[in-house]
C-alpha cells in the first residue's frame, strides 16, 4: 500500500483507522470468495464420493460447470483412469484407517482432453459422536512440478545414454587396441621340432600398445627367424613403427635371411620414412636358428640391441657379445655386428629388451644391469625356455614399480636329453 | 624426479647448449624445441653439455640423435661434452658413441675448432 503525506495527521502521527478499516474491506467478504477462487481446488464428497461441493478453481481446472459435477459425479470420475486405480488400492484404503491422507499425487482429467498431474490432500470430517460425515480435500496444481520431474528424469535418462554410448566406445577401441596388438606381437610361438621356445610381455603403457616387439617364424623348412626389439618411444606412434619393423624384418628375411643383411633393410626403410628429426628408431637382435644333429646353430646380429645371453647346460651364463651395432634408422648408412654360436641340449638363448637390464631396484633405485643379469642367470637351473623366462618374470615381478618401462623376454632352447636317472625314476 | 633445464651461451665456434637434470619421455620434447629454434650457421658445431645430466633415457638419446640430423641439415656438426659414464654406456650399446664427436669438456669442444 502506497501512502502519501496526506494519510497524516497534522501531527505526524499515521492515521491507524484508515489502515484497518482497508484491509477489513479487503477481507469483508473473503470466506465464500477465498473457498470459491482459491489457488487450490476444494471438493467436498460425501463418504460414497459423491460430489457435495466443489470449488470455481477446480471447476475451471477441469473444464466442467457445477451443475455438471455436484450431486452427479463421484471423485474417482475426475480423476483419469491411473488415478482411479491408484485411489482405489492406496488412497481410499488409507483415508478409511487414518481418517486423513495428504500429499498424494494423482492425475485429474482436466479442461481439453488434458492429464493433469495433481496433489491431493483429503480429511474426514465426523460427527460429534465420531460417525464419518463427510470427506474435504485440497488439490493442488502440480504441473511444474511434475515437469520439473520430468526435467530431472530426462537429464538422467542423457547421461545414462551417454555413458552407456562412452562405455561403448571404450569397448569398441579395446578391440581395436587388441587387434592391433595381435599385429605387434604373435599370439602364440610356433611349435618348432627340436627347439623349445619361450617369451613374456610386460608393458607399461596404460593403452596396452608397447614398443616392445618379438617374433619367431618359419624360413622355409629346415630354418627359423627370430627377433627381438625396441623401439624408442611410447604409444601409438611408437606402436606404428612397431608394425612398420616387425613386417619389415619378416619380409626380409624370406628374401636373404643374412642377420646383417635384414638390419641393413630394416635400417634404410625406417630412415627413409622418418628422417626429419622426429625420426623414430629401433633397436633389434635379428638371428637364424638352423637345426644340426643334436645341436642348434644361432646365426645373428644386433643393431643397438643389448647382448644376447646364453644360459649353458652346465651352469655358466655368457654373453653373445655384438658390440658397435648400431642404432636402426637413425643413419643412411649404418654397421650391424653379426655373431654366431651352437645350442646343444640343455642351452638357452636369452633376448631381452632394456626393460630388464635398465631396471630400478632397491630402495636407492640402483640400476638391475647386464652383470646381475648374468648372476641370476647363472644360477638358474638349466632346465630349458620355459623355466628361465618363468624365473624371469617373477624377478621382474618383484622389481614392482622399479619396472617402468615395457619389457620383452624371447628364449630359445635345445631341450635336454632326457637324462639317465630320471628314466630310472620313471620304471 | 629433477627437472629439466637448458641454458644456451654463444661461443665463436657456435652455440653450446648445458643441459642439467633429466632428459626422458617427459621432458625431452623441450630439447627438441630448443634445438629446432637455433639457427645455425654452415660449419659451426653445436655443443651439448652433458656435465650436468641425471638420467637419459631412450628418448633423451632418440633428441640427442634428433639434434645431430637437425645441426646437419643446416650443413653444422653437432658435438657432445661431459658424457656422465652411464649415458655413454648407453651410447656404446646402442652404436652412437661412434657416430657422435664426443669431447671430455665443453672448453675442448669450443677450441678443437
Amino acid at each position: 500500500m502506497c501512502r502519501t503525506d496526506a494519510d497524516r495527521e497534522p501531527d505526524g502521527e499515521p492515521d491507524v483507522d484508515a489502515t484497518d478499516s482497508a484491509f477489513i474491506s479487503l477481507l469483508e467478504d473473503s470466506a465464500e470468495e477465498l473457498y470459491d477462487q482459491a489457488p487450490c481446488g476444494y471438493l467436498s464428497t460425501l463418504m460414497d464420493g459423491t460430489i457435495a461441493k466443489i470449488n470455481a478453481t477446480l471447476l475451471g481446472w477441469l473444464g466442467l460447470e457445477r451443475s455438471q459435477v455436484v450431486g452427479r459425479k463421484r471423485f474417482t470420475d475426475l480423476l483419469t483412469v491411473g488415478g482411479r486405480l491408484y485411489h482405489e488400492t492406496h488412497f481410499a484404503p488409507l483415508l478409511q484407517m487414518q481418517g486423513e491422507v495428504s500429499g498424494i499425487a494423482l492425475d485429474i482429467k482436466a479442461a481439453g482432453k488434458q492429464r493433469m498431474p495433481v496433489l491431493v490432500t483429503s480429511r474426514v470430517k465426523t460427527s460429534g459422536d465420531g460417525e464419518p460425515m463427510l470427506i474435504r480435500t485440497t488439490v493442488f496444481d502440480a504441473r511444474d512440478r511434475r515437469a520439473y520431474e520430468t526435467e530431472l528424469l530426462r537429464g538422467r535418462r542423457l547421461a545414462e545414454e551417454a555413458r552407456r554410448q562412452a562405455e561403448a566406445d571404450r569397448e569398441r577401441l579395446q578391440e581395436a587396441l587388441a587387434v592391433l596388438q595381435q599385429s605387434l606381437l604373435p599370439a602364440a610361438l610356433p611349435a618348432i621340432p627340436g627347439l623349445e621356445a619361450g617369451s613374456y610381455y610386460h608393458t607399461a603403457s596404460p593403452d596396452l600398445l608397447g614398443g616392445d616387439f618379438y617374433d619367431l617364424f618359419p624360413l622355409g623348412t629346415d630354418r627359423w627367424g627370430f627377433f627381438l626389439g625396441d623401439v624408442c618411444g611410447k604409444g601409438p606412434q611408437a606402436a606404428a613403427v612397431t608394425s612398420l619393423t616387425r613386417y619389415t624384418l619378416r619380409a626380409a628375411a624370406l628374401h636373404d635371411p643374412d642377420p646383417v643383411t635384414v638390419l641393413t633393410t630394416l635400417n634404410t626403410v625406417l630412415n627413409e620414412r622418418y628422417t626429419r628429426g622426429d625420426a623414430r628408431y629401433c633397436t633389434a637382435v635379428f638371428g637364424v636358428l638352423e637345426p644340426g644333429r643334436g645341436h642348434v646353430d644361432v646365426h645373428l646380429a644386433s643393431g643397438g640391441h643389448p647382448a644376447a645371453l646364453v644360459q649353458r647346460a652346465d651352469g655358466a651364463a655368457d654373453y653373445l657379445p655384438t658390440p658397435g651395432g648400431m642404432l636402426i634408422g637413425i643413419l643412411p648408412w649404418a654397421e650391424f655386428t653379426p655373431a654366431r654360436t651352437r645350442l646343444y641340449p640343455g642351452d638357452t638363448l636369452l633376448l631381452y629388451t632394456d626393460g630388464l637390464t635398465e631396471a630400478r631396484t632397491g630402495p636407492d633405485r640402483t640400476l638391475y644391469g647386464e652383470d646381475a643379469l648374468r648372476a641370476f642367470t647363472a644360477e638358474q637351473p638349466a632346465a630349458g625356455p620355459q623355466a628361465l623366462i618363468s624365473a624371469l618374470g617373477r624377478l621382474l615381478t618383484g622389481f614392482g614399480e622399479g619396472l617402468d618401462d615395457d619389457t620383452a623376454l624371447l628364449a630359445l632352447g635345445v631341450p635336454a636329453a632326457l637324462p639317465a636317472s630320471a628314466s630310472e625314476d620313471l620304471r | 624426479m629433477n627437472p629439466l633445464t637448458i641454458a644456451s651461451r654463444d661461443t665463436v665456434t657456435g652455440p653450446v647448449l648445458e643441459i642439467t637434470g633429466d632428459l626422458d619421455y617427459a621432458t625431452a620434447p623441450e630439447l627438441r624445441k630448443t634445438v629446432d629454434h637455433l639457427t645455425l650457421a654452415a660449419g659451426q658445431v653445436l655443443v651439448l653439455d652433458l656435465g650436468g645430466l641425471k638420467y637419459c633415457d631412450s628418448s633423451g638419446i632418440t633428441t640427442l640423435a634428433a639434434a645431430r640430423n637437425l645441426a646437419g641439415e643446416q650443413g653444422a656438426g653437432m658435438a657432445l661434452a661431459a658424457v656422465p659414464a652411464n649415458t655413454l654406456r648407453i651410447l656404446g650399446i646402442v652404436g652412437l658413441d661412434r657416430v657422435f664427436t664426443i669431447h671430455p669438456d665443453t672448453a675442448t669442444a669450443t677450441t678443437a675448432g
